[in-house]
């Protein structure tokens, strides 16, 4: 891998914005790749359409803002219609089957149409493991980072007495695509 | 080589302040750099320093210029809408020859414009945002380790030449969490040359281009601060040759240091057919568009301005003999290219990119518009 670039695209306050920040803290400081996470900053916070750019690399980063997209994923219709561009030839899409249903032309892409805020309610037992749910999907759809290190590092993220329901969210994101 | 971590712009530029031994914060938080003023609220006072949120920038900017007097590392953190309030202060420290470091996270303007889009709309203003005559140092950083260095070099230089100095920085990049190397301390210079030992009080006096000694104001010496031109003790003088040296002194101390205070970094630019002249976010495009134009056989370098004020305009000059284009890219409707036309040649031709609306170029628009240029 010499550069990877991420989108995530949601709704405040689905944490999909903590994904991104997630897979940027294990790919720096675990893995001594170089990365950066640009999010969408704007005073529509909650509710609102929102996304993160994030590019790891082996190399330092010249421009921060993703330019050539290997992997999306969106948890809703709005932030869809706005952040889907800037996707290559080949891209991984992944949407919520739920929530994202008019997709547009998507030939040129591999697109998994997945329950992922469905899942992280019934799975994980609450929305806002989105985040952890998301990031485990990215780890098994990409290996951009390591299994192992994505765990390590969510054990020792996870507020106290949380690790366990962090650890139920990746499960249900591992087996979102078989 | 120090594990990279990864922090956000904001936090970078106020752990590196701490760092450069910032000892004072007074701000009034603004968007996009209220976290410098959050983490400083948090860490300060577990470090015994001092930190101050203010009823607005005017008060702020008037706290630093008096912790900076008593012998304090000062600094404020703002945007646009508070460095304007800022300017009057500003002058003064200017004037009373007062070090301090005010960061601005440049927002889109004018006026309160749009707090959360980026923009290098205020490059001018730090140039000239204050009223009379005065001599200014502004740096701009763009790499995750430039904001660390920058922000220390900042404080290094207010100390050196007793003037304030700003710190611009992009929203993008104030907010982005990033890749950083923080470097361990003692491998950076931090300057630091207080000294409560004068032998007469008449603290402005010394030769034009010398630095002045920086002394602790209030060590029970009666000195006389004011924000009037004044004389070699600081007393309120409007003779004609005092005023003129004094102009001289504040002038020359920055005009005289050229060499120690700007900096800059070349990209490609030995053999290169156009210069790109661009500095922070916009610079950071730049880079990768450069490298996609040599991807393509076309000879483009980078000049990416560290130091913005006082202008490299030596180090540009020098490029000039040789690159007979420069394009400059900036996010706003055209200020430093006026600085361009100012130093290049009339046979030097010069091109612009430039936009004012939120977004910040990508390298494919800078691309185009190198390709479109050497044709």
């Amino acid at each position: 891998m010499k550069k990877y670039e991420i989108r995530y695209g949601g709704v405040g306050g689905q944490g999909i914005i903590t994904a991104g920040a997630l897979l940027v803290d294990i790919a720096v400081e675990m893995e001594n790749k170089f990365a950066i996470e640009s999010p969408t900053y704007t005073a529509a916070v909650r509710g609102g359409p929102t996304k993160v750019d994030v590019i790891i690399s082996d190399e330092a980063i010249d421009f921060p803002h993703a330019q050539a997209i290997d992997f999306f994923l969106c948890t809703d219709q709005k932030p869809y219609d706005i952040y889907k561009e800037r996707l290559k030839d080949d891209a991984i899409v992944v949407v919520d089957s739920h929530l994202v249903l008019e997709l547009g032309d998507t030939r040129h892409w591999r697109v998994y149409h997945v329950p992922i805020i469905n899942e992280t309610k019934v799975g994980a037992g609450n929305v806002v493991l989105t985040s952890v749910v998301s990031l485990a999907l990215t780890q098994k759809m990409t290996n951009v980072i390591s299994y192992e290190n994505m765990v390590a590092h969510i054990k020792h993220w996870a507020p106290k007495g949380s690790v366990e329901m962090n650890m139920k969210a990746i499960e249900v994101g591992m087996n979102l695509i078989k | 080589m120090s594990q990279r971590k990864v922090l956000q712009g904001n936090i970078i530029i106020a752990k590196a302040a701490l760092a450069a031994g910032c000892d004072f914060f007074a701000g009034y938080p603004i968007t996009p750099s209220s976290e410098i003023a959050q983490y400083m609220s948090k860490e300060m006072p577990k470090m015994e320093r001092a930190f101050i949120q203010m009823e607005d920038e005017i008060a702020s900017l008037g706290a630093c210029i008096g912790a900076s007097l008593a012998g304090k590392k000062a600094l404020t953190a703002t945007s646009g809408p508070g460095f304007s309030l800022m300017q009057e202060h500003l002058g003064m420290a200017v004037m009373a020859e007062v070090p301090l470091v005010i960061v601005n996270v440049m927002r889109g303007g004018p006026s309160t414009g749009m707090p959360t889009k980026p923009s290098q709309a205020d490059m001018m203003q730090a140039r000239w945002g204050t009223h009379g005559d005065h001599p200014i140092i502004a740096v701009y950083p763009a790499f995750s380790d430039e904001i660390f260095s920058e922000t220390v070099r900042a404080f290094n230089l207010s100390e050196k030449y007793w003037n304030p100095v700003i710190i611009l920085l992009d929203e993008v990049l104030a907010k982005a969490h990033m890749d950083v190397e923080i470097p361990e301390p003692g491998s950076y210079e931090v300057y630091w040359e207080k000294t409560h030992e004068i032998s007469d009080l008449n603290i402005y006096d010394r030769n034009i281009g010398e630095n002045p000694p920086r002394i602790d104001f209030f060590h029970s010496y009666p000195i006389h601060i004011d924000s009037l031109e004044h004389d070699a003790h600081g007393w309120p003088s409007f003779d004609a040759k005092t005023v003129d040296k004094m102009q001289r002194l504040r002038m020359e101390k920055i005009f005289y240091n050229l060499e120690d205070i700007i900096k800059y970094k070349e990209y490609f630019l030995d053999d290169a057919e156009v210069l790109v002249f661009s500095f922070g976010i916009s610079a950071r495009a730049a880079l990768a568009a450069v490298k996609m134009a040599r991807e393509q056989g076309i000879k483009a370098g980078l000049f990416q301005a560290l130091t913005v004020w006082p202008f490299p305009r030596a180090a540009l000059q020098e490029r000039f003999k040789k690159t007979k284009k420069v394009l400059t890219v900036e996010l706003n409707m055209g200020q430093m290219k006026y600085e361009i036309e100012r130093i290049a040649p009339p046979d030097v031709k010069k091109q612009t990119l430039l936009r004012a609306n939120g977004l910040p170029f990508s390298p494919g628009e800078v691309l185009e518009t190198i390709k479109e240029f050497v044709k």
